[in-house]
């Protein structure tokens, strides 16, 4: 059916001269034909590019599995939880330092933070009272002790439950066995600290700088770091119910040594996980896209064999 | 040796056969690789960021929540109510954090009682810490006139009386006895303190509570605040530890009578249980079957405080 309203012919508004019926029925038919073309030809395009999309989805691809579901999910839970932990064990920590000089007028407590805080406020320039200027930006802050008791129990419950299903998922899915050390992870070892050593300077001069080769899922400095890293929870915890509940528990404040003992193997492990996400955020984003998208998905399309990026 | 080849591999070699057959069980797989499809691989990434991106936002919300008031002040002073309101258009609000935290501070407490066994003797030591014990009293030394006519009001006994006992009375009627145990504050630090009094239990057997009362409400009357002021303090202890033969009401300290700075003339030494619980200058001690207040626990502290 023709739909006057949209033909040319009507629009313009003031035009008053006769109508040629016979010339406009043609036009329109068309007109009509054109547009029924164009449509076609839309539909045709529509239909190539869902066939080309069928196609694409259709096309086969080998992936690798390469992290366990729980292990995923575990060690993201853990970037939370190790903040949180953190945030509030300083505020903890404040309460009565470890690591302590003899007191002075503006550090009666003799609490070194306090004086990194003062020296790294004065390096920046801010004015008025410093005491407080670190541990305000690493803890949920001075005076907290009470919040932060509570916030560090929760976390810390949370963590247990969380690094037990970590290592559930390593079993499960039989991750634990490339992080097993081997007997040729010493000389493995150099060779890897040899590489990033000479990553910079060689892509500066432009100079080719092959990876070493590669046997399993991880290289030797990877697996001593990721199984270093569950065994370092293991004692963080420990050295936590050491601290927590030194009478009910006296065997494990022993193995410590006394409560300070646990006190700095404590505090040590934190420094340890701490520092461990720095080197390990950086390699991850040097290692590309297919490893971060691994630890979300589980599958890696970047397969042994292949050589590495 | 025709002797030594019919006893088979030696025991050295045997063991050697055992660590290279469990190497080998632990020893990496090779990587096996499954064929699928880009169409399934993309429906299957969307799914995973989607719910990473939601536990991500869902993880900073309840972060934010949780935060104490002072680190939201601090990190963000000028959007710090906006987030707070938006939070508590969820649900999450400020009361609710407190309700859930201290039920995080219950759940820790009950753990800390599940694991209390009357028989476990606390660690002892063989000598004290030589430095002075550390004087964290929260408010101010109390003046030394109430030592003079200093008593100890015993209430919730199983005789229905009161009773009020001296100092005389206490140190002549009960044995001595001694320890050198860790005084363990919540704040972290902790003093080896060498202890003299009577056991808490013997004066529990001497004076029973009534029965069916399972807590011991114990105050100082006497105690004062920063300015000076009265500023009693309260702390609940259940039976179990009172009864318990290291939980002395001391006397002394260091071999010498307890002074005004650490409670003076009778305190609580309790070594299964955080510093704080350890109230000085004792004055009263009522038994009673609901669980009494507490002084810290009022103020955002734990409550049972197991050590």
């Amino acid at each position: 059916m023709s739909r006057p309203e949209r033909s040319p012919s009507r629009r313009g508004g003031g035009r008053v001269a006769p109508i040629d019926m016979d010339n406009e029925r043609e036009t329109q038919k068309k007109e009509q034909e054109q547009r029924r073309a164009a449509a076609a030809a839309r539909a045709a395009r529509r239909e190539a590019t869902r066939a080309a999309r069928r196609a694409r989805e259709a096309q086969p691809v080998r992936v690798a599995d390469k992290h366990d579901g729980l292990v995923r999910v575990t060690h993201w839970a853990h970037v939370a939880l190790l903040l949180g932990l953190i945030l509030t064990g300083l505020a903890i920590y404040w309460a009565a330092p470890v690591f302590r000089h003899a007191p002075t007028p503006g550090n009666p407590r003799g609490d070194y933070f306090i004086d990194a805080g003062h020296a790294l406020a004065s390096l920046f320039g801010v004015p008025g009272d410093t005491r407080y200027w670190l541990y305000e930006r690493t803890s949920v802050g001075p005076y907290q002790l009470a919040n932060a008791l509570r916030l560090h129990w929760l976390f810390a419950y949370l963590y247990m439950v969380c690094g037990a299903l970590y290592v559930a998922g390593l079993v499960r899915g039989g991750g634990w066995r490339a992080l097993m050390p081997r007997a040729s992870d010493p000389a493995e070892a150099l060779a890897m600290i040899r590489y990033y050593l000479g990553v910079v300077p060689h892509a500066l001069s432009r100079k080719p700088w092959p990876h070493p080769p590669v046997v399993g899922k991880y290289n030797a400095l990877q697996r001593a770091a990721y199984l270093t890293m569950p065994l370092v929870g293991a004692l963080v915890v420990l050295s936590g119910w050491a601290m927590h509940k030194p009478a009910t528990l006296g065997w494990l404040e022993r193995l410590f040594v006394n409560y300070d003992g646990a006190r700095i193997v404590h505090f040590t492990c934190m420094a340890i996980l701490g520092s461990f996400t720095i080197p390990h955020v950086i390699l991850v984003i040097a290692d590309g896209w297919d490893t971060f998208r691994s630890m979300v998905t589980g599958w890696s399309v970047r397969l042994k064999g292949t050589p590495h990026a | 040796m025709p002797d030594k080849q019919a006893k088979g591999p030696s025991l050295g070699a045997k063991l050697g056969a055992a660590i290279r057959r469990a190497a080998a069980s632990a020893a990496e797989r090779p990587e096996t690789s499954r064929e699928t499809t880009r169409g399934v691989l993309a429906a299957r990434s969307r799914r995973d960021f989607l719910l990473f991106g939601a536990a991500a936002l869902a993880t900073t919300t309840v972060g934010w929540w949780l935060l104490p008031e002072r680190a939201k002040r601090t990190w963000l002073p000028g959007s710090a109510d906006r987030l707070d309101s938006l939070a508590a258009r969820v649900g999450l609000t400020r009361m609710q954090r407190e309700a859930n935290l201290n039920r995080v501070l219950t759940f820790d407490d009950d753990v800390a009682e599940a694991l209390f066994a009357k028989d476990r003797r606390v660690r002892t030591y063989d000598r004290a810490d030589p430095r002075p014990l550390v004087i964290n009293y929260n408010g101010r030394i109390p003046r030394p006139e109430y030592v003079a006519g200093w008593r100890l009001n015993l209430s919730g006994l199983a005789s229905g009386r009161t009773e009020s006992l001296s100092i005389d009375e206490l140190l002549s009627r009960f044995t001595r006895h001694d320890m050198i145990t860790r005084l363990v504050c919540v704040e972290g630090w902790s003093h080896v303190v060498a202890w003299g009094g009577l056991r808490f239990a013997d004066l529990l057997s001497a004076y029973p509570p009534a029965p069916g009362t399972r807590w011991a409400a114990m105050r100082s009357s006497v105690s004062l605040d920063d300015d000076g002021n009265p500023d009693p303090y309260y702390v609940s202890i259940d039976l179990e530890t009172a009864r318990h033969p290291q939980a002395l009401l001391a006397t002394h300290q260091a071999g010498a009578p307890l002074t005004l700075a650490h409670g003076a003339p009778l305190r609580l030494v309790a070594p299964m249980k955080l510093g704080l619980k350890n109230i000085k200058a004792l004055t009263d001690i009522a038994y009673t079957t609901a669980e009494p207040a507490d002084y810290w626990n009022d103020r955002g502290y734990s409550k049972y405080d197991g050590l």
